[in-house]
């Protein structure tokens, strides 16, 4: 008796077909907006709003606006500003978060697991719960307006080894023996940190970069509080959400478009320098798996 | 280039489990010791707190002179393998191994640009710590390369390299080192069986070049053979022995050992022992054979399991159980096996039987028997054959405890006696019964200890037949009368005529089974606790002295305090962290010597004094307990002991983990 049966190159062949079609939606899904926003910042025309997609008249001149005509809005500026605290923070934090998982996941300490759990259950309330008397405290040491720009990086970095969670699964993939062997050999455990874990450590080094940068590069609320109206001190965020005030939003919509489009740059760029490493293990041929 | 030495080591983790339980070894320099049992047996963590990468709980390790407990790893000179190999994966080969040296700093004398001597105001050498210069590490690591065989891949990465060639390197990086002492964690369980043989005895080799102390760690008993100078036996946290390979063989401690060392497993089978005048009867259980051996076989037995009750394990290995039948025809000791099934190993035979008729010789149990035939066998499964066993390799095992009872260094003599009269006789000789022991006239069993027999002295004269070393301590056995006695002693001693001494406050008699004088105690208990208290002492404040309140220690033994050295605190306080080394109770072991008669101390009261000829203890209630306190005057009434607080050993009460 033979029995009728499906090719299974068939099958497989029907199943790819339709993962792409969802798959090729889904990104058109996510480019449009994008897309959309590049089109309008080539846009000619004023206006918020219009009823067709593609511009009557192609143009530069939003982009040259943004960094000529600082009288009123001083984009320049906010995207330095933006751009030294992304990085600072983005240096202290990374390593702070590097080292306290590192320190997590190696040493035995009393009340160790406690304290994980803790830090887990305070990072999970969201951060502007403590807005107003983190305010306070800065206007009271002088950090807010104009010294806004150290109030900011303290209070990005503050809760740095709150995000210990990640890169402490990774550590615990890297074999203790390895320590014990750089210890053995005459390492401390400043040298075994630096000189074998990090090296090794690439992928979560790269994550901790990229979520320590991107925070700090578009958030909103702890800029706007501590700037406190003050123009000169706002990052891009608060800085461009000025133009998409009702008054404003007529003529600098175009503009308002340009300087998302330069927002989201330093990421790519940074994404696509690093993204080598997200995917490479580094692991291969130490211990025996 | 150093010698080890484990005194008291205990593991235990905050859950309470002990990994490492009283592990004591001396480790003499370019020893090749190997640390071997079942997986869980504490082998592994005992050399990782060698290593210094756990922290010991108790007892004290020595590397060399210095006392290394609290040291961290990369100052105590040591190097280890591990099983997983543990290579930097980013680096290359050739880093691998310099990491090490690179990170080590060497004593030099301080010198100028051009390496010219720069000498100090005197005219001597600055003393400083360098770096190793590029071609020194340079040198080194190619050297160590060439003795490994890894010359060629020194520019390669641990990933393009196979499993033996990777565990080269890590041998490479430590020996590189020039380490006092060499550890090695199971390197060898993650190569195949031919790479195995192969770097068992390149490591070998590797020892005789290095001339270093190697530990090895291993659960495979035939590296642990072929390897070791000494093995250790571990089981359960609990070393079970130490010895050398041919010793671990040919005397094995317990029935563990006999059963973990030798291939095919050694046969164990129930039975008792019955001793009738000069003969012991050794019955099988579950089974009707039973032989007859003479007593002087025996001699080194406990006494208290030749009365046909006590249950023992009699271990014979396969080789010593013959079925040719001119060794059967010529033995005494025969029994009956019916044999099931043989494997045909090439060079031998294995026949498998059982001793019990029913019994089908494929499972392991007490009957089942696994003989070793060289030669051509031609035996058919069910047959019933005639086995010789060689007694003379017996080995006897307690069934509760599965200790040897035919222990190396026997523990006691035991001899028929007659006391009459205030005297004591046996084996033609006779003794004067000390005031203290006091037993009615008749026949006794004597058991003597051992160790309370010494040369010297005048209470008879023997024929030493011959003085054996075990461990560092020597047996003498030697004839009385007809009888073959044992002594132990901490010197050698020449065959021939000889005066012995007989310390008649360790002997014990026995009547109808029951204990008619019953031996002195060697240790007296007490418990207490540790205490601290601020003083007022005078303290040299730079320079002046000055009255300041001092943190002392002090030890609570039973009713009285006495301070203690703060040597003897911080070991307590390490060993059981600072909570419970103030709360837990302790116990105290020390000597009737260790005790003396003073003003203050524990408060007791004196019973007697117990006149032992040559010495005088006297009897004191503590509470409950009795402890025994040298003396040479008269005692009585209420009385304080003093301990030695030095000498004191102190055990934890709670884990039983001994301290001091």
């Amino acid at each position: 008796m033979t029995k009728k049966f499906r090719s299974k190159k068939g099958a497989e062949r029907t199943a790819n077909a339709a993962i792409y079609i969802i798959l090729t939606i889904i990104s058109i899904v996510w480019l449009l907006p994008f897309c959309y926003l590049l089109i309008q910042s080539l846009r000619g025309e004023t206006g918020s709003s219009t009823l067709y997609f593609w511009p009557k008249e192609w143009t530069f001149n939003n982009y040259i606006k943004l960094f000529t005509d600082t009288s009123i809005y001083n984009f320049p500026r906010w995207y330095g500003t933006t751009l030294l605290i992304s990085i600072v923070v983005t240096v202290i934090q990374s390593m702070i978060t590097l080292i306290t998982s590192y320190a997590l996941s190696r040493l035995r300490f009393k009340m160790r697991k406690p304290l994980m759990n803790l830090m887990l259950v305070l990072g999970m309330f969201p951060g502007f719960m403590s807005m107003t008397a983190v305010y306070f405290i800065l206007k009271l040491v002088g950090l807010t307006q104009n010294m806004g720009l150290v109030g900011l990086i303290l209070v990005y970095v503050a809760s740095s080894c709150m995000g210990y969670y990640i890169s402490k699964g990774f550590f615990d993939t890297i074999p203790k023996s390895l320590d014990e062997a750089a210890r053995i050999d005459g390492a401390s455990r400043q040298v075994v940190f630096f000189k074998i874990i990090l090296p090794l450590a690439k992928p979560i080094i790269i994550y901790t970069v990229l979520t320590a940068f991107m925070a700090p590069w578009g958030e909103y609320m702890f800029a706007s509080l501590i700037a406190n109206g003050s123009q000169e001190n706002f990052n891009v965020a608060v800085g461009l959400w000025q133009m998409l005030q009702r008054e404003t939003k007529q003529q600098y919509f175009t503009r308002f478009c340009a300087a998302s489009v330069l927002i989201s740059i330093p990421i790519t760029v940074l994404f696509f320098c690093l993204q080598r490493y997200y995917v490479q293990g580094v692991t291969g041929g130490s211990v025996k798996g | 280039m150093a010698e080890l030495s484990l005194k008291h080591i205990y593991k235990v983790y905050p859950n309470g489990t002990k990994a490492v339980n009283d592990f004591n070894m001396e480790i003499a320099d370019k020893e090749f010791i190997v640390f071997v049992g079942p997986s869980g047996c504490g082998k592994s963590t005992t050399l990782r707190m060698i290593a210094g990468l756990e922290d010991i709980t108790a007892g004290e390790l020595k590397i060399g002179e210095n006392v290394v407990n609290d040291m961290e790893p990369k100052d105590r000179d040591i190097a280890m393998v591990f099983q997983n190999y543990a290579l930097y994966p980013h680096m290359t080969v050739f880093e691998n191994i310099a990491f090490g040296l690179r990170l080590r700093r060497v004593p030099d004398i301080m010198r100028d640009k051009n390496g010219n001597r720069v000498l100090d105001k005197n005219g001597k050498e600055i003393p400083v710590m360098r770096k190793y210069s590029h071609k020194e590490i340079n040198d080194k690591v190619t050297e160590a390369a060439e003795i490994l065989g890894i010359t060629e891949y020194l520019g390669k990465k641990p990933k393009e390299m196979s499993g033996g060639q990777r565990q080269r390197v890590s041998l490479g990086r430590a020996i590189v080192r020039e380490p006092k002492v060499m550890l090695l964690d199971e390197p060898l369980s993650n190569l195949d069986a031919k790479l195995r043989t192969q770097m068992r005895s390149e490591i070998a080799k590797l020892h005789a070049k290095l001339q270093t102390t190697f530990i090895y760690v291993t659960h495979d008993q035939i590296e642990a053979m072929t390897m070791g100078t000494r093995i250790v036996v571990m089981k359960d946290g609990f070393v079970q022995q130490i010895d050398s390979p041919k010793n671990l063989y040919n005397y094995p401690g317990n029935k563990f050992v006999a059963g973990f060392i030798g291939t095919p497993q050694m046969n164990f089978f129930e039975g008792t022992l019955l001793k009738r005048g000069e003969e012991v009867d050794i019955n099988f259980e579950y089974s009707d054979a039973k032989i007859t051996v003479p007593y002087s076989m025996m001699y080194k037995a406990k006494p208290s399991y030749l009365n046909g009750k006590s249950k023992v394990y009699i271990g014979l290995r396969a080789e010593h159980v013959s079925i040719n039948p001119e060794v059967v025809k010529a033995s005494k000791t025969k029994i009956k096996v019916r044999v099931s099934h043989k494997e045909d190993l090439g060079n031998q035979t294995l026949v498998y039987g059982d001793i019990n008729m029913q019994g089908d010789g494929y499972t392991e149990s007490s009957t089942r028997i696994i003989i070793n035939a060289d030669g051509n066998v031609d035996f058919k499964a069910g047959d019933v054959v005639d086995a010789a066993l060689d007694i003379s390799k017996v080995h006897l095992f307690d069934k509760e405890t599965e200790v040897s009872i035919l222990p190396r260094i026997p523990e006691f003599n035991y001899i028929d006696c007659s006391v009459k009269e205030g005297k004591i006789t046996f084996l033609g000789t006779e003794l004067n019964i000390p005031p203290a022991i006091n037993c009615a006239d008749g026949k006794y069993e004597l058991l003597i200890p051992t160790d309370a027999i010494s040369l010297g002295g005048k209470d008879a004269v023997v024929t030493v037949a011959d003085c054996e070393e075990i461990n560092g301590k020597y047996v003498i056995s030697f004839e009385l009368g007809e009888r073959r006695m044992f002594a132990v002693s901490d010197e050698a001693v020449k065959k021939g005529k000889a005066n012995i001494n007989m310390d008649l406050k360790k002997i014990s008699l026995i009547q109808n089974g029951e204990t008619a004088v019953e031996a002195m105690p060697e240790l007296i208990k007490f418990e207490g606790k540790l205490i601290k208290n601020k003083v007022v002492d005078s303290v040299e404040v730079n320079g002046v002295m000055k009255k300041k309140k001092v943190v002392k220690f002090f030890l609570e033994i039973e009713d009285c305090v006495l301070p203690c050295s703060d040597a003897i605190a911080l070991k307590l306080i390490s060993a059981m962290g600072v909570k419970k080394a103030f709360n837990e109770k302790l116990i105290y072991e020390c000597t009737p010597y260790d005790l003396t008669f003073a003003e203050d101390g524990i408060s007791a009261e004196a019973e007697c004094v117990q006149n032992y000829g040559r010495e005088k203890f006297a009897v004191c209630k503590v509470g409950e307990k009795t402890a025994y306190v040298y003396c040479n005057g008269e005692v009585s009434g209420a009385v304080k002991l003093l301990p030695d607080v030095e000498k004191l050993s102190i055990i934890q009460a709670a884990h039983n983990i001994r301290i001091i």
